[in-house]
């Protein structure tokens, strides 16, 4: 590509080189020149609604906006003289007749400030509440930087009644300005179309058709309104009144395989609000409920399991962690390795599972590590994983021409994959949908195939052209679409499935996984797999998954034959002595044992009641790496202090493992951790491409004791519902269980 | 279905949501575009429901309550202001005892205003639903309302 | 053969089927049956033939009697005198052809008053009858362009003309045209904004009425030009006659060929597609009426881009006002220079204007640009009504200016006007006599825009709101001087800050009556 010729451009006297096709705004901004704005910003498109932002350029009449006049070669511009202030003042002042203002023009503002916070009855100042975003305001930053002190006008109160009635945020639409940030985030960016104006003129508001709710019109809750909105009229119930965080911390969502970052707000030692990051190239700040969120909520939930605890015919005692450590290593030493067993979960960071495989092989000699997957999948698991280590990157969807999309909704999680795919559709990419209830996809493509989850397959046969045996007497209303879709798909060269976690509810899902194995080796398919296993690639990496070697499934020069697993022997009915259980939580499906450890953050809702309970930390407590659905490794960070007690996974696997066999594991700190698992994966965690994955081929049988499909709640973290520890998220969910019935997924 | 019937006789694009709009409008028996009409425009042309009730609360010949038999249209431009239709307005809401916007109990009449409808050169001027009526007196206005009831 | 010894053209618009020119149609149609002239005599449906204000008007020709207030029980008396017996009946008549009922030499014989170029053929010929279009020259002009004119020539003849557009801004056409045409993209559109939704304007109706091939062909000879094959017109959703007209024309065109692939054989293919509105002023802003074409909400569209380089569904795209392409036929068939005889010498040509208010004859008419508003209101207008003094004229319609006394001789075009700080806009001239009471017209101004405010923008959603807060309490006689103040404050900032034409141009209104009327105003409050 050719560089660009920089544009020479003089602002305020200035003379500066800029990028071409960057507005006034824009190239002020790249310069530190301050121009007042509140419409416009970085990603949406500029709208030139609040009028702040005018300049004048030589040769322009008037006085054009910043926001939407694209700098060009020479340009003179002024930012600041003497008229446009008087104008922005005057403009300033019009916008704030209808948003209350005290906060900017009360005379008593200073004590206010100085006193707020401190509750007495009479006699101080202790504020007027009627704004949560008193302090985060960008109209109030921006009405201190404009200089206004007082207004001409009376404020008109709207009168429009507070609107609390969805999950997760408020809105107050008396302190909205109309800037259509949200309606452009949403319908622009999010591709969601939930907000859009109604009315016109001075009545115009902002909101879902009629009085709809946000759940009833669609809402995805992606908060990315409330991100952009510039004053207190959206707000995150959670966070509403709090105030500033001190700092942010930038970390990966271990929610599912997608891997967003997360932009931790946080004060002191509590996570208070999530945001997304617009400039990450993964997710391009396309973050869903889940991590917008479900986060505080749960890292911060009141039920978290504070210190080790013993189980006593009274209840549990609160021990110390040394007891802990000394009572586990007891039950543990000498256990014979075919009566343990490993269970972990898919959603701890690559560190978590490396040493708990290493726990379980190295400590006790046992390879009986299993994971909530074989409860899930049984026989399946086996095509399943290799169809998760056969996936793409995520920017196949960017440059596709036709998307088959099974069993996949993005209302409220793989946000980044769904957008990439409206994306696609709008573009002009084909898109043809198959799911058991209608789809958030559904409007955008060219066919939506609705039909029970038992046809998938037959469905995906005919489609892909895998196989037609004996599957078109199925569909005879669909011949022709069937066909038409046929012949898009025959002719187009750079096509993606995804395969969403509605494919592992249909009866014959490993039938269609392996047609799409079979279509993707003929070429011209690659497969994204969306699914609830966030770490699933860690874990298999990690050799956390009985039969296979940390490291082993890395296919460094895409040369390996692929590895093999061997899940035939795998029994889970057989009693076991001591089953060690982190960060699963279904207690009651596992088999029998004399001694259950029960290691994470949450206490578990099973009947069951394991002997020890140690507190683990969370992801937002201890640092890591996860690998997400493509194969990248990413960045777990630690922003607060873990709660009262709990300690990494890691740390206690260590500490236990320490207690029984000294000298195999010593880590001190994560970082030792992963030095270990670079021994087998080079250059871990510092990898910045993604990491291949060689085909997996796990011979198995139903493991014993595994339920054929089994129905589990739609989101959960470390085997706890959302819905139980995030109140909204029951909102969310009763949604999902209205829009689906009894179509929903098992998974 | 005479909704279904209006829809296809638009190709499911989006320039032609206004004319949906207009017919189903047209034909529905209270005058009023629906929730159900702007669903169904919404689905038929694969727009989210919020959209098209954006775009119908635009424009001010769209009316999304029901109206009633007669829909008096009274022009308030300037033109017709200078000719008198402020205190034509206020005879009719006196005449008829609704305020702009509403309804008469028994459904005869809604009162609306409207900007202006280019027959200034008669001006003040309404529309009796599709006809327009200028050089409006009280007299006029009072022939007209009798007119309209004895329809009935 | 038959000899046609009489035609009648009765008018059927707007205005004269509220008179119920239906009935007196079909009346006369009987009646002539009745006493046997259906040989004899034609009877032609019309549009506006430009008199507003008269009931249901007849014009016999070849006599160029003009009969207004006919009702159906008249109708037998005129056939038969008039029809049958050749005499005129002056109880019927209008009694003085007033001069702006005198329309073009070549038809009368008489002098040069009305030089009509946009409305030659509004009130003559049939506008449902592609015939009578074609047989009063219409598609002459297109068919000479096409057959016979490079499209830099077509350019070069509308530039040298020196057409500029009639919606308000006054943008040079020919300049528009020669933008568009080097603009590189198979795919172009030509846009027709029929939106005419300014209070007191009603030309654009009248043409569309009147004679909507006229349109179609210019359309045809602006795309042609231009590189267009697609064309669209949006009219207002209030003007049912005008699109069930122009939609019959349409289809008519077709059926002649005169839209569709190979126009006149010269391999320029065209169609046209007309959009209705559904009510909102601001759709009159040519981004707005994109983006309404296109099936969103009408707020209007940054610029740039201007529509030129990515207009209706990001193509370029010209838009052009009804009157300014009526011109077009004229200026291709005539030419340039001849054009050009009439108007200024900045403005060349013809502007329509409608008169309205207290006059003692509202109505349209079409003079040259650069005649006086004396001319306009005391000879075309007949006045002011009952006799009473001139106070002022609101001019170019809501967004338009009040002018006194003193502005009566000054000579009116877009380039002259700008100078006194008003504007000639859409030609509504809005007549008020001494009585009016001018901070109640300022009130009604100022209420229109609000309730076309679309509300994108900060400076004119809450200017005209809080404009709007100040009127009402200077007219309830509650407001102060200070109010009055914060009129001029307010609707200047929103002359420098607000997104569209439509909040920028209120400060025409309100600086030109606080010009003129000032201690009217004051009088009012405290």
């Amino acid at each position: 590509m050719t560089k660009e010729k920089k544009l020479s451009i003089t602002i305020d006297n200035r003379t500066v080189e800029v990028r071409p096709h960057l507005t006034i705004l824009e190239a002020a901004r790249t310069h530190n020149i301050y121009i007042p704005s509140l419409c416009a910003m970085e990603h949406l498109p500029s709208y030139g609604a609040c009028r702040l932002c005018v300049v004048e350029v030589d040769g322009l009449r008037g006085f054009p906006t910043s926001c939407t006049t694209p700098v060009e070669d020479g340009m003179v511009i002024r930012t600041d003289t003497g008229e446009i202030r008087t104008l922005r003042q005057e403009v300033l002042k019009l916008l704030l007749s209808e948003h209350p203002a005290s906060c900017l023009f009360c005379t008593e503002q200073d004590e206010c400030k100085d006193y707020q916070g401190t509750i007495r009855k009479a006699g101080v100042i202790t504020g007027c509440r009627y704004c949560p975003n008193d302090t985060r305001c960008e109209l109030q930053q921006v009405t201190e930087r404009i200089g206004l002190t007082e207004t001409s006008y009376p404020v008109y109160y709207r009168n429009f009644p507070v609107e609390k009635n969805d999950p997760f945020y408020d809105r107050d639409y008396n302190l909205c300005i109309l800037c259509g940030r949200c309606v452009r985030v949403c319908n622009s960016v999010r591709l969601n179309g939930t907000l859009s104006f109604k009315q016109r003129g001075k009545i115009t508001t902002v909101g879902p058709a009629f009085d709809r709710t946000h759940l009833e019109a669609g809402c995805e809750f992606c908060g990315a309104c409330v991100t952009v909105c510039p004053t207190g009229a959206l707000s995150t119930k959670t966070s509403k009144w709090y105030g500033k965080p001190d700092k942010e911390v930038a970390t990966t969502c271990v929610y599912c395989p997608v891997g967003c970052t997360l932009k931790l707000q946080v004060r002191k030692s509590e996570v208070l609000d999530v945001l997304p990051d617009y400039n990450s190239a993964l997710d391009h700040g396309f973050i869903c409920v889940k991590g917008r969120f479900a986060v505080p909520e749960y890292v911060h939930s009141s039920f978290r399991i504070p210190v080790p605890q013993r189980i006593t015919p009274l209840g549990y005692n609160d021990i110390s962690w040394d007891e802990a450590i000394a009572e586990a290593a007891e039950r543990l030493a000498g256990v014979k390795p075919d009566s343990f067993l490993m269970m972990v979960s898919p959603q701890l960071t690559n560190e978590d599972l490396f040493v708990a495989q290493q726990f379980a092989r190295q400590i006790i000699g046992s390879d009986q590590i299993g994971s909530p997957l074989l409860y899930d999948l049984g026989a399946d698991t086996g095509p399943f994983v290799n169809l998760v280590s056969q996936s793409s990157a995520f920017d196949v969807i960017d440059d596709a021409e036709a998307v088959l999309a099974i069993g996949f909704d993005s209302t409220y999680d793989y946000a980044p994959i769904g957008i990439g795919t409206k994306k696609a559709a709008q573009r002009g990419a084909v898109l043809v949908t198959i799911n058991s209830c209608d789809t958030n996809l559904d409007m955008l493509s060219e066919m939506a195939f609705t039909c029970g989850t038992e046809k998938w397959s037959a469905l995906v046969g005919l489609l892909t052209g895998a196989s037609a045996q004996g599957a078109a007497p199925l569909f005879p209303t669909w011949k022709k679409d069937i066909a038409g879709i046929q012949g898009i798909f025959k002719k187009s060269t750079r096509k993606v499935i995804i395969a969403g976690p509605g494919l592992l509810a249909a009866p014959q899902r490993t039938e269609i996984i392996e047609k799409l194995l079979k279509v993707k080796e003929k070429g011209g398919w690659d497969i994204i797999v969306a699914h609830p296993y966030s770490n699933l690639k860690g874990m298999l990496a990690m050799g956390a998954f009985h039969g296979i070697k940390t490291g082993a499934i890395i296919n460094e020069n895409g040369q390996a034959e692929g590895v093999k697993g061997d899940l035939s022997k795998f029994d889970l009915t057989k009693g076991c002595t001591v089953i060690y259980a982190v960060g699963v939580s279904d207690l009651d499906s596992l088999p029998d044992c004399d001694y259950l450890i029960y290691q994470n953050a949450l206490p578990s809702e099973s009947q069951r009641r394991p002997d020890l309970l140690l507190p683990a930390a969370l992801f937002t407590e201890s640092s890591g790496t996860v690998i997400n659905g493509e194969g990248r490794i990413l960045p777990v960070n630690k922003a607060v202090e873990p709660y009262r007690s709990a300690k990494p996974d890691w740390w206690i696997l260590n500490a236990i493992g320490e207690r029984i066999k000294k000298g195999v594991m010593k880590y001190a700190q994560v970082q030792s951790v992963q030095k270990e698992i670079a021994k087998t994966i080079k250059g871990f965690p510092g990898v910045k491409k993604r990491l291949e994955f060689s085909r997996i081929d796990v011979k198995m049988k139903t493991p014993k004791g595994a339920p054929k499909m089994r129905k589990q709640g739609q989101f959960n973290y470390r085997g706890i519902p959302l819905e139980a520890v995030v109140k909204g998220m029951k909102a969310i969910e009763e949604r999902i269980e209205l829009i689906s019935g009894s179509n929903r997924g098992a998974i | 279905m005479y909704k279904e019937t209006i829809l296809k006789k638009f190709e499911p694009r989006l320039d032609n949501i206004l004319y949906i709009l207009h017919e189903l409008q047209d034909n529905n028996e209270q005058h009023y575009v629906s929730k159900e009409d702007l669903k169904l425009c919404a689905d038929y042309l694969s727009v989210p429901y919020s959209f098209v009730h954006g775009v119908a609360t635009f424009y001010t010949m769209f009316s999304l309550t029901p109206r009633g038999r007669n829909i008096i249209r009274l022009c308030d431009s300037p033109p017709c202001h200078l000719m008198g239709s402020g205190s034509l307005l206020d005879y009719l809401k006196n005449k008829l005892k609704i305020d702009v916007g509403e309804t008469t109990k028994d459904g005869v009449f809604t009162l609306e205003l409207t900007s202006c409808l280019g027959v200034c050169g008669v001006a003040p001027a309404l529309m009796m639903n599709n006809a327009t009526i200028g050089k409006l007196t009280p007299e006029k206005v009072d022939a007209i309302l009798e007119e309209r009831r004895k329809s009935l | 053969m038959n000899m046609v010894r009489n035609h009648v053209l009765i008018s059927i618009d707007a205005n004269t089927i509220i008179a119920g020119a239906r009935a007196v149609e079909d009346a006369l149609i009987k009646e002539i049956a009745r006493q046997g002239l259906s040989q004899e005599i034609v009877v032609l449906e019309t549009g506006s033939v430009g008199i507003e204000d008269q009931g249901v008007v007849l014009v016999v020709y070849p006599e160029g009697i003009y009969y207004t207030n006919i009702t159906p029980a008249e109708v037998p008396e005129l056939v038969e005198e008039h029809l049958l017996k050749g005499r005129v009946v002056h109880r019927l008549m209008l009694k003085e052809t007033p001069k702006r009922f005198v329309i073009t030499k070549e038809k009368t014989g008489l002098m040069k008053e009305q030089p009509r170029i946009v409305l030659k053929n509004c009130g003559f010929i049939n506008p449902e009858s592609i015939d009578e279009a074609i047989a009063a020259d219409g598609y002459q002009a297109a068919a000479k362009a096409l057959s016979s004119m490079k499209p830099d020539e077509i350019i070069a003849e509308v530039k040298h003309a020196g057409l500029t557009g009639r919606g308000g801004a006054a943008f040079p056409t020919g300049l528009k045209w020669e933008f568009a045409s080097k603009v590189d993209n198979p795919v172009k559109y030509i846009v027709c904004n029929a939106d005419e939704g300014e209070p007191g304007t009603f030309k654009d109706r009248l043409i569309l009425e009147g004679d909507p091939h006229k349109l179609i062909e210019s359309m045809i000879i602006g795309g042609y030009a231009t590189g267009a094959t697609k064309g669209f017109v949006y009219i207002r959703g209030e003007y049912e006659l005008s699109i069930e007209r122009l939609e019959k024309a349409i289809a008519d065109a077709r059926s002649y060929g005169l839209l569709g692939t190979n126009i006149f054989d010269s391999g320029f293919d065209f169609d046209i597609t007309v959009m209705k509105g559904a009510g909102a002023y601001v759709c009159g802003e040519e981004t707005a009426l994109i983006e309404s074409i296109e099936g969103k909400r009408g707020h209007p569209r940054n610029k740039p881009p201007y529509p030129i380089t990515a207009g209706l569904w990001g193509k370029p795209t010209i838009v052009n006002n009804v009157e300014t392409l009526s011109n077009i036929p004229e200026i291709i068939l005539k030419g340039a220079e001849n054009f050009k005889k009439y108007g200024t010498e900045k403005c060349s040509g013809t502007k329509v204007y409608t008169i309205l208010g207290h006059v003692a004859t509202p109505g349209l008419i079409e003079t040259e640009m650069g005649t006086t508003l004396r001319d306009i209101i005391f000879e075309y207008g007949g006045g002011i009504k009952d006799g009473k003094r001139f106070k002022c004229a609101l001019v170019g319609g809501a967004a338009g200016a009040f002018l006194g006394p003193d502005m009566l001789d000054v000579k009116m075009d877009f380039v002259n006007l700008r100078e006194y700080a008003a504007a000639l806009g859409s030609g509504a001239i809005l007549v008020m006599d001494e009585d009016t009471d001018i901070v109640d017209m300022l009130k009604s101004v100022l209420h229109f825009f609000k309730h076309e405010s679309c509300g994108h923008c900060v400076p004119c959603r809450l200017g005209t709101a809080r404009l709007v807060e100040l009127i009402d309490r200077i007219a309830a006689s509650k407001g102060t001087s200070k109010d009055v103040e914060g009129l001029t404050r307010i609707s200047e900032t929103m002359k420098d800050t607000s997104f569209c034409p439509l909040g920028q141009s209120l400060i025409l209104p309100v600086s030109s009556s606080l010009k003129y009327f000032k201690d009217e105003i004051l009088a009012r409050v405290q």
